[in-house]
């Protein structure tokens, strides 16, 4: 009877735990399958300063330097008809180029089953380009002699970026922080916002965004910004010593920063509101264009 | 079937008509139609299609910047820097164009006038914007190129219509940031150009209107790049 009893407690103890695996290999099988189909991770050795494209046109590109002459590539698809073509140029040997490009297979894919995401881990003093068109791009941690990225509707994030970044998104917000060397980061209908560059030289320009320019201007740095409509906030400390250029045509001009204002030759009638002046010692060039929208310029 | 000229019919006419409505994208469904009956206006039709194709097919290429100088001048000369003029109408006399010899001579006479004349101090010069806001000196460089003429606008226009037949084809949410660009550029071109009515030298919304025109330019080219599936 003890024996008969023992035995079915041991059956219907040993029901659940096979059950429990059984489910568990169910819940788990699910992503491991998806991961081993739909996640590539590659390694390429490289040449000192390769040239690196990417050309998406939905998901999340994600690009870091590191100090190794490797570059190392995850990409993941959502769709089984989006496949990632990989050319590596030369075929043999340490890379000097390398294209990643997605692609799709069935041609009426539409939305969010285009969707292709890449991480990469690239030597510094890669050539860059990149173009995602519906997704959003962020660059962090990397030196490149020739940087390019470009979007229609995403979002481009670039920081701690040194040497020339050329960022284009027609309908995208641009986040620029903490970049050295030249910067251009031009938008549409998109914001633009510049956090403590370093740069010798910055342009920006977007013509119904906003932009936000947070920091200092570096002795000798030429910076250019323009908008259309939308409204330009200057956040600089009182120790900025810059030479300022400042235009409305239709919108305001708010200063707080003190300014030896300078003399100006008799310019043709216009409505325009503008401001030439010299903060400090007028080491750097800024020059503030706007149509009809507010230009603020204010302490940090 | 009426014949009214050699060979061509009240139907021709209306082909004549109803084309540019068509290659616009407009619904013109006679134009086809008619193609398919008459080879005169088929071979009209199909000359104009590849030529669309053809254009399509073209390198893009970034314009040189004596390109802005171009337009600069084209527009000066047309007078749409000129009181009491609409931009629009003066843009429409480009007539001048097509005696570039005596406009040149002329303008070049206007142009050592203001420089005898005008102030020698001028603080855009110290402004690195890219479109020079001195009418004296970008005069001089584009007088030399007037009569070719950019033709910026009538480039803006010819993408344009590109892009309205193939914006269908557009995934919904790329067409919409792309309109949306579109709308405010647009905005941008019609308040500049009220303004240069109102203030002719007024130099900022010379080179924001010019600068539009470009990013028009660009934003469209960059849309003919897409398509469902590229």
């Amino acid at each position: 009877m003890a024996d008969r009893r023992e035995q079915k407690t041991k059956k219907r103890g040993a029901i659940p735990y096979g059950q429990g695996l059984v489910l568990c290999l169910l819940v788990l099988s699910g992503p491991l399958v998806a991961a081993d189909t739909n996640r590539t991770d590659k390694t390429f050795e490289t040449s000192p300063n390769p040239r690196i494209t990417v050309a998406n046109a939905r998901g999340q590109i994600l690009v870091r330097g590191w100090d190794k002459a490797q570059v190392h590539a995850v990409y993941g698809v959502i769709s089984p008809h989006v496949e990632v073509d990989t050319e590596v140029v030369p075929p043999n040997g340490p890379a000097d180029k390398i294209h990643f490009a997605t692609h799709l297979l069935d041609p009426l894919l539409t939305g969010r089953d285009q969707t292709a995401d890449y991480s990469l881990d690239v030597p510094m003093g890669t050539n860059l380009e990149i173009r995602n068109t519906q997704g959003n791009v962020r660059i962090e941690r990397f030196q490149g002699d020739d940087t390019t990225v470009e979007s229609v509707g995403g979002s481009i994030l670039v920081s701690d970026f040194t040497g020339h970044l050329f960022v284009r998104s027609v309908g995208g917000n641009i986040d620029i922080i903490r970049a050295s060397g030249r910067v251009e980061a031009y938008s549409i209908t998109g914001d633009l916002h510049f956090v403590s560059p370093t740069t010798s030289k910055l342009r920006g320009s977007t013509t119904s965004g906003r932009i936000l320019f947070e920091g200092d201007f570096p002795d000798g740095g030429d910076y250019s910004l323009s908008e259309y409509s939308g409204d330009m906030d200057i956040l600089c400390p009182p120790s900025a010593s810059f030479e300022l250029s400042a235009k409305t045509d239709r919108g305001k001009l708010q200063n707080e920063m003190p300014m030896t204002i300078r003399h100006q030759a008799a310019t043709p009638l216009s409505s325009a509101n503008s401001l030439f002046g010299t903060h400090l010692t007028g080491k750097a060039t800024v020059n503030l264009r706007s149509f009809s929208g507010t230009i603020r310029i204010r302490q940090r | 079937m009426n014949e009214i000229g050699q060979g061509r019919t009240a139907g021709c006419y209306r082909f004549e008509l109803e084309l540019q409505a068509y290659m616009e994208g407009e619904d013109a469904p006679f134009v086809p139609a008619h193609a398919r009956g008459c080879v005169f206006c088929r071979v009209i039709l199909e000359d104009l299609e590849a030529l669309r194709a053809a254009a399509l097919a073209l390198p893009l290429e970034e314009p040189s910047p004596s390109v802005w100088s171009y337009v600069h001048a084209q527009l000066q000369a047309a007078g749409a820097f000129a009181e009491k003029v609409s931009f629009w109408d003066g843009f429409r006399q480009l007539g001048l164009l097509r005696r570039p010899i005596p406009v040149a001579a002329f303008a070049c006479m206007v142009v050592l006038g203001c420089l005898l004349t005008a102030p020698q101090d001028y603080p855009e010069l110290d402004m690195t914007s890219q479109v020079s806001a001195l009418p004296a000196r970008s005069a001089v460089r584009s007088m030399a190129f007037l009569g070719e003429g950019a033709a910026l606008e009538q480039v803006v226009r010819e993408l344009e219509v590109t892009f309205r037949a193939r914006e269908s084809s557009l995934a919904p949410d790329l067409k919409a940031t792309y309109e949306n660009s579109l709308i405010s550029l647009d905005a941008s071109i019609r308040e500049c150009s009220d303004s240069l009515q109102r203030e002719p030298e007024n130099s900022l919304a010379h080179d924001y209107l010019l600068a539009a025109y470009s990013q028009k330019a660009e934003v469209l080219s960059s849309a003919l790049e897409f398509d469902e599936g590229r």
